[in-house]
């Protein structure tokens, strides 16, 4: 891999690298590598990916009854611009 | 003190010691990423007037929560997590907002924002993370109880380097609700005391069922701390063959020896199981991609826009990546390259899926045993707390991705597992560590007790100030 | 060249819940700015979504009614992209396990039914909604979590008209079923449109552009038409058509690009941990369907089976669902379908229209209305006069009431009309002439001098054949 290909990884997660830190990457991909040649020796033909600790099924389901909602000000209590009750960023372009 | 002992004195006093010493406790320890002042006000119940600490990815409602990241180091949360709730109910008084491993994606400690928290034991050493900064608190005797979180075995690896006890306890036990995640299918609360009849009582008050966190069981929660019984004369414990056999350290070997052979006494029956290898050696990076996979979605919200650390741009990309290249570690960026790199759809069969298919196979290879049995006995750790500037693990060797890898199994399957100490090398704590099955906390405590009266291991405090 | 025309729609449709899908917050339609959002919807770090079982039923209603295949066990997923108005910075959706698979939906094309298969629909939350301003964009997460519904059709139709009534019937199933609102004007329906033209009969698919963001019937049904006729000259030309999202400019009736697609965007899509999966019990969902409302195409064929209503008529009765309600409210009371379908649809509704209201405001009792309707039929009034007394209905009064008060009812006691009768033959000798010597409007005046003895209260076509028999007599 190289360092422009990591640093367009990185893009898309919305954020950038500096030449050390992709650098760093590429190291520890190596390691990484590594550690997946162990996983692909293992035989996992007709196993079923377990996404939770458990394999359990709920039958819970919310009502739809309001719980509670939180007041303007809390909502943008922590946001960085707001006006007129709304949140503001840059112009959207679509 | 532990909570028996302060709940000895006037509800007003138990929590004034933590008020009065943490300060200075945490200029030697870096432990506190943000104090809470008491409130004088205090409330009759379970935890009546005892301090507590938390780690600061559990969301306080008007009390900073950062996670020990820059992204959120201006945050402040407009709702309490579930068991904020609970604790407060119970009457627990916060003291403290307690360092973690950024974002809890560490094993270390040293990746907080605010720099790495130290061993109470040994300043030039490591606490363990990611919930360092709870543990160091309970070791170092300022809170009788602290609540970490555990993903891979983010509680109970630093409470073998600290000598104190951390509980893990069954998947849903206790509610995620409000808690900054890591890897939500891997994700536990858990906590930190100083012997284990406080770890039964603090599961009373932590658990139950949440309908705010669907994964949240209907498991009734029993009063653990009443019903808690040292007796295992009927109770068939394994020994970790594989871990025990990745390790090098003799005094760890030889202590551990020590406790199966108590256990024994005591009427155990004790069987060595060795899983299969090569899957044992999967359990690092099957955790790795799992985590890091689940961690990069998880962790989408922080983009500067409703909370967290804006910094400014000409457009919403510009503010979003600008916010996210300040807010993070180069130690976090990493991590999400490689969690989003397993998630590419050419990729996901290779790696998400694999590692998936992989921890099934895992869990299964284990509870093939446990089922059979109440518990499964392993050294917590290869090594007492490593220093602070040791680089030199070898990422590849058994040692590595078995010896100091093996908890996460408890995470992979959700079971209760509890560290515990079991004695000192060079004056550094080393632990034990018990994983039962699921929801069988009750045994888990039994054994666990049982073990604490072999070591005498009980209440371990390092005084620092 | 012709081309072959393939037409497949995505929508979008809210469901209209009280909740949001995976939040306990509220949601209602033109709420002040971040007033019906909590800590769930905007995202804060440790909340974790909870499935609204509302929000599922009605999706499980909607499967049904559009013959879908349900999945009893509801799983959920993550669709991974960052931007401003998605605050999980991920949208949970059902990429792997939609609730349902592989339905239909019938369009009446000219008379002709005509299947159009539906592939999916699945379960999802919506967006916030941002409004651009000159230089900035503010953003209002209170639509943030409100459940969507994503119905995805094959690509089974042909025209702009066979769009637009497939929207139709999808709009009227989701409003008979209240599932949502689907008013497109508001944005509770959403329409993406997929087009391509191949040379007729060739069995490749052309390349495929997306329109998007369509917001009314009108639009889907231009943009489509415009969209066959700008690739068909493309095409006739020679050139390629570019694969690429364009969007309807209303003001010049033309499609125009919105952006071109490079490859598919990689969304991550991975299952949602904090999920587990949700048994949905079969006792369950058959229940669901027991207490499902009638559906429109069930209620047409009733009409006109049972009924014996034209098709028009049914039809009329079914465009808006409140009034098919009302109707079927009547014919619990009345036996007269006929007549209370046309009392209903031109005699009420357009008194409603002239006083500004509407069947879902109006006072006007089914059962009054039913009332009214029979009192005609058997004659105990005229139509004219019932027309005066449902004026007086709009107020909530009851027609009997009026009637009595009014002293409106009709004669039709025979030998009170045949004395009337007697009486002003006996008064118009010259009219009898007239009749006589073939003059018709000599019969109208006796009629009418008739009724206006009784005043007014004569049953008029008792009367007339009352004058007609004496008239042969004399």
């Amino acid at each position: 891999m190289e360092v422009n290909e990591v640093k367009e990884l990185a893009k898309m997660l919305m954020f950038e690298l500096t030449d050390k830190e992709a650098n760093e990457i590429i190291e520890e991909f190596k390691t990484f590598d590594k550690q997946l040649a162990l996983l692909d020796k293992i035989d996992t033909e007709g196993v079923e990916e377990m996404v939770y600790p458990f394999d359990v099924e709920t039958a819970y389901l919310r009502d739809d009854v309001p719980d509670h909602v939180l007041s303007q000000d809390e909502v943008l209590a922590n946001a960085a611009k707001t006006k007129q009750g709304h949140i503001v960023v840059p112009k959207v372009v679509k | 003190m532990n909570i028996d002992e302060l709940m000895v004195l006037d509800i007003k006093d138990r929590a004034n010691e933590a008020y009065k010493k943490i300060h200075e406790v945490n200029d030697k320890l870096n432990a506190v990423i943000t104090f809470i002042d008491d409130d004088g006000k205090r409330k009759e119940g379970k935890l009546a007037g005892i301090p507590v600490a938390l780690k600061d990815n559990i969301s306080t409602k008007g009390i900073r929560t950062t996670a020990a990241s820059d992204i959120l180091d201006n945050y402040i949360p407009v709702y309490d997590a579930a068991i904020v709730t609970k604790l407060k109910e119970a009457g627990a008084k916060f003291v403290a907002k307690a360092s973690m491993d950024e974002l809890a994606m560490g094993g270390t400690n040293r990746t907080a924002n605010i720099g790495p928290c130290l061993n109470p034991y040994d300043d030039t050493r490591i606490t363990g993370g990611s919930s360092g900064g709870s543990a160091a608190l309970v070791a170092a005797g300022i809170v009788p109880l602290a609540i970490g979180s555990d993903t891979g075995d983010s509680v109970r690896k630093p409470a073998a380097y600290c000598g104190i006890v951390g509980v893990k306890p069954s998947y849903g036990r206790i509610s995620r609700y409000g808690i900054i995640p890591y890897a939500s299918s891997l994700d536990h609360v858990g906590y930190f005391t100083t012997n284990v009849k406080d770890a039964a009582l603090a599961l009373e008050v932590l658990a139950g069922r949440d309908d705010k966190d669907m994964t949240s069981s209907f498991a009734p929660v029993e009063n653990y701390s009443e019903i808690l019984n040292s007796d295992v004369k009927d109770k068939k414990i394994l020994v970790f063959g594989n871990v025990y056999d990745a390790l090098n350290d003799e005094v760890i070997k030889d202590r551990f020896d020590k406790v199966v052979e108590g256990l024994k006494e005591r009427g155990a029956t004790i069987k060595v199981v060795h899983f299969d290898d090569d899957l044992m050696k999967c359990l690092f990076p099957t955790y790795f991609i799992i985590a890091n996979a689940e961690a990069t979605a998880n962790h989408s919200n922080l983009d500067g826009v409703r909370f967290g650390h804006r910094v400014d741009g000409t457009s919403m990309e510009e503010i979003m990546t600008n916010t996210r290249t300040r807010g993070f570690s180069s130690f976090i960026k990493k991590r999400f390259v490689i969690g989003s790199y397993s998630l590419f759809e050419e990729n996901q069969e290779r790696l998400l899926k694999k590692a998936q298919r992989v921890r099934r196979l895992i869990v299964e290879e284990v509870l093939k045993e446990l089922k059979e049995a109440d518990g499964l006995l392993a050294p917590a750790a290869g090594t007492i707390a490593p220093k602070l500037d040791n680089t030199s693990t070898d990422e590849l060797s058994d040692e590595y991705l078995i010896g100091e890898n093996h908890m996460v199994i408890g995470n992979f399957a959700g079971l209760p597992s509890i560290t515990l100490p079991m004695g000192y090398k060079d004056e550094m704590p080393i632990g034990i560590n018990l994983t039962c099955n699921a929801f069988k906390e009750a045994d888990m405590f039994d054994i666990a007790q049982a073990i604490e009266n072999i070591t005498g291991c009980k209440d371990m405090i390092k005084e620092v100030a | 060249m012709n081309y072959d025309v393939v037409v497949g729609l995505e929508i979008h449709a809210e469901l209209n819940t009280k909740t949001k899908m995976f939040s306990g917050a509220p949601y209602h339609f033109k709420a002040e700015a971040n007033t019906d959002t909590n800590e769930i919807d905007i995202a804060l770090p440790g909340t974790l979504p909870c499935v609204n079982h509302e929000a599922v039923k009605k999706a499980i209603e909607l499967c049904h009614a559009l013959e879908l295949k349900i999945d009893p066990l509801v799983r959920f997923d993550r669709k991974n992209y960052y931007y401003s108005d998605l605050p999980k910075g991920y949208q949970i959706t059902q990429q792997f396990h939609p609730i349902g698979r592989d339905g239909h939906l019938y369009i009446d094309l000219d008379g002709v039914r005509k299947d159009i298969r539906i592939n999916r629909i699945h379960m999802e939350e919506d967006t916030a909604k941002q409004f651009h301003l000159y230089d900035e964009t503010l953003i209002d997460f209170n639509r943030a979590g409100v459940p969507l519904v994503e119905i995805v059709s094959e690509p089974d139709m042909q025209s702009g008209q066979e769009a637009a009534l497939y929207v139709e019937k999808l709009k009227q199933t989701l409003n008979y079923l209240d599932v949502s609102d689907a008013r497109m004007e508001e944005g509770s329906m959403r329409c993406d449109v997929n087009i391509s033209l191949k040379p007729q009969g060739s069995t490749v698919f052309g390349t495929k552009v997306e329109i998007k963001n369509l917001n009314s019937i009108a639009n889907i049904k231009d943009a489509i038409e415009y969209e066959i006729k700008r690739q068909s000259e493309v095409l006739d030309n020679g050139g390629t058509i570019d694969q690429e999202t364009r969007r309807f400019d209303e003001k010049t009736m033309t499609t125009v690009t919105m952006r071109k697609k490079e490859g598919n965007v990689d969304y991550k899509f991975f299952p949602e941990p904090n999920i587990f999966p949700i048994r949905i019990q079969d006792e369950e969902i058959q229940s669901i369907i027991k207490a499902m409302p009638e559906l429109p195409d069930a209620k047409q064929k009733r009409y006109i089976e049972e009924y014996g209503l034209s098709d028009y008529d049914a039809k009329q009765l079914l465009l808006n669902k409140n009034l098919a309600f009302y109707f079927d409210e009547m014919m619990r009371y009345s036996k007269n379908a006929k007549a209370c379908c046309n009392w209903l649809v031109s005699e009420l509704q357009g008194l409603l229209q002239k006083n500004g209201q509407t069947i879902e405001t109006t006072k006007v009792e089914p059962k009054s209305l039913s009332k009214l309707v029979d009192m005609v039929n058997d004659q105990t009034i005229s139509s004219k006069q019932a027309k005066d007394v449902l004026v007086d209905m709009l107020d909530g009064n009851d027609p009997e009431k009026i009637v009595e008060e009014k002293g409106m009812k009709q004669v039709s006691d025979t030998s009170m009309i045949e004395k009337l009768v007697d009486e002003v033959l006996d008064e118009n000798p010259n009219s009898i002439i007239d009749y006589k010597n073939g003059k018709d409007r000599a019969l109208g005046f006796l009629v009418g001098q008739v009724m206006k003895k009784s005043k007014g209260q004569a049953n008029p076509q008792m009367t007339s054949a009352m004058v007609k028999e004496k008239l042969s007599k004399r």
